[in-house]
């Protein structure tokens, strides 16, 4: 893929981001923040599926940003290809994992299986 | 070749913020608030995940966590997402030709017509609004 389209997309994943997190942290502002944080109240949040889902695409989109941005200043401080080649595939594997790592919490925690 | 490399600073080019002016501080704090969130990101997502194990996981996790120690991290963290999205914003726009200003013959002194007072002003700005945001998040999680 071209930078051009990367550096796009690490844009637009970035203003997705600050919204979605923004609403986020509102939520935890509708009480008092250790109440918000309390084990039935998460619970509750993650059984309120437009939360759970927007949950899952803040996951996916900081993700991206957050590894795309990691890759990018790896690649400032080395260059070839074998080193290129290990980042890039490197970062989209970590950002897998990650992605699916969040997800199983967010789908145990909605579906009750905690 | 030998030359080339032996100029090369590597990380401590990368993590040297002093030359350059405001503008080579912006970036390097940038830099540094993005891996920082990186490394939140990835606690946050662990952290979080202790709640599919049931209450007294999840307790013992907020013991951990909800700290004075904890609650100064999560100010610093605060400060960073400000300054990383509010100086992101700038770059974004920059990108695009956005107040950067317009090409011309270099002329005495020679300032770079990228590197003007609106862009210096942002990067004030994003600072101003992450300390800002450190101190109304530091109220509300010291004030519970």
């Amino acid at each position: 893929m071209r930078e051009s389209i990367i550096m796009k997309i690490h844009y637009g994943t970035a203003l997705g981001a600050v919204v979605l997190v923004a609403i986020h942290i509102l939520f935890r502002m509708t009480q008092n923040f250790s109440e918000s944080l309390q084990y039935q109240n998460v619970i509750a949040n993650y059984h309120f599926l437009p939360y759970a889902l927007m949950l899952e695409v803040i996951l996916i989109l900081l993700s991206v940003h957050g590894f795309n941005g990691l890759r990018v200043i790896l690649l400032e401080l080395k260059q070839g290809i074998m080193y290129e080649k290990a980042i890039n595939y490197g970062s989209i594997g970590a950002m897998a994992v990650l992605i699916a790592y969040g997800s199983r919490t967010i789908l145990m925690a909605g579906m009750g299986m905690s | 070749m030998a030359e080339r490399l032996t100029n090369r600073e590597g990380v401590k080019g990368m993590i040297n913020p002093t030359r350059y002016g405001i503008e080579r501080f912006a970036y390097w704090l940038q830099r540094l608030s993005g891996l920082g969130l990186l490394a939140y990101l990835i606690g946050h997502i662990y952290e979080t995940s202790t709640i599919v194990n049931g209450k007294i996981a999840w307790n013992q996790m907020l013991g951990l966590t909800q700290t004075p120690q904890g609650h100064i991290i999560l100010v610093i963290v605060i400060g960073m997402c400000i300054f990383h999205t509010a100086n992101g914003i700038r770059v974004m726009l920059g990108h695009g030709g956005v107040g950067v200003g317009k090409p011309g013959q270099p002329e005495y002194p020679y300032r770079a017509a990228s590197l003007n007072y609106k862009q210096r002003l942002c990067i004030w700005v994003s600072i101003a609004l992450a300390a800002f945001a450190m101190m109304y998040g530091a109220g509300i999680l010291f004030g519970d």
